[in-house]
């Protein structure tokens, strides 16, 4: 067994996209988010990103997320992880999946999970530039329009 | 006393990752706060908006410091 404590909702490692849903016989909707890394921010061109986090918090926070998630809504299935470390574009940075007997819960409940996964779990970006410079994005006070 | 302060993303261009900081008996975070700008007013509108976690739980201002918290100071989250 490794010595290093392994968290369920974060990775260091590349996220793919599943190959295959969830055995849930029950469910009728599955809903998968992925948040990408794109190549431009604010109008300046984005070479790649790096994500920190205080990890146990982070992957306690997003377990509690969760939890609140399948209390509002009948989820038969939720998950998310979030990947730390470098990141080029067009990787997958963040992934959120719901699935329910219906649709609707589905959908609901997974734009609950990502709106509330990016305000609430420590974890911090660095935005590295085209022309070399880099800074730590300022929180997302406007995240809710993009 | 002593507690052990966590600094992350842009806090790090103030204060190391980790700190031990040795406080008057019975400082709260608040306390805490005033603390850290006095020593790096530089970064007085990061700690001004960041939050504040004890054992990994967030406390308010008037949340009160035992001896050996292990205290993280959260500039705003941008996961995602």
């Amino acid at each position: 067994m490794s010595v290093l404590e392994t968290f369920a909702h974060i990775t260091f490692e590349s996220i793919l996209l599943p190959s295959k849903l969830p055995d849930i016989p029950e469910m009728g909707g599955y809903v998968f988010f992925s948040g990408i890394v794109r190549n431009v921010n604010e109008g300046k061109k984005v070479t790649h990103l790096e994500y920190e986090a205080y990890v146990p918090m982070a992957n306690d926070t997003i377990r509690k997320i969760l939890l609140d998630a399948k209390e509002k809504w009948d989820l038969l299935h939720a998950d998310c992880i979030h990947r730390l470390g470098k990141l080029n574009i067009s990787e997958i940075a963040v992934i959120v999946e719901t699935g329910s007997m219906h649709r609707a819960e589905a959908y609901a409940a997974n734009r609950y999970i990502i709106d509330r996964v990016k305000h609430e779990v420590p974890i911090w970006k660095r935005e590295f530039y085209l022309d070399g410079s880099s800074e730590w994005s300022q929180g997302c006070s406007h995240e809710t329009q993009h | 006393m002593f507690v052990q302060v966590l600094f992350f993303a842009a806090m790090k261009d103030h204060f190391s990752s980790q700190e031990r900081l040795e406080l008057t008996e019975e400082s709260n975070v608040r306390g805490l706060r005033d603390f850290l700008l006095e020593r790096k007013p530089e970064a007085s509108s990061l700690l001004q908006v960041s939050r504040f976690a004890v054992n990994q739980v967030v406390v308010g201002d008037e949340f009160i410091l035992q001896e050996g918290a292990i205290v993280a100071v959260l500039p705003p989250s941008s996961g995602g």
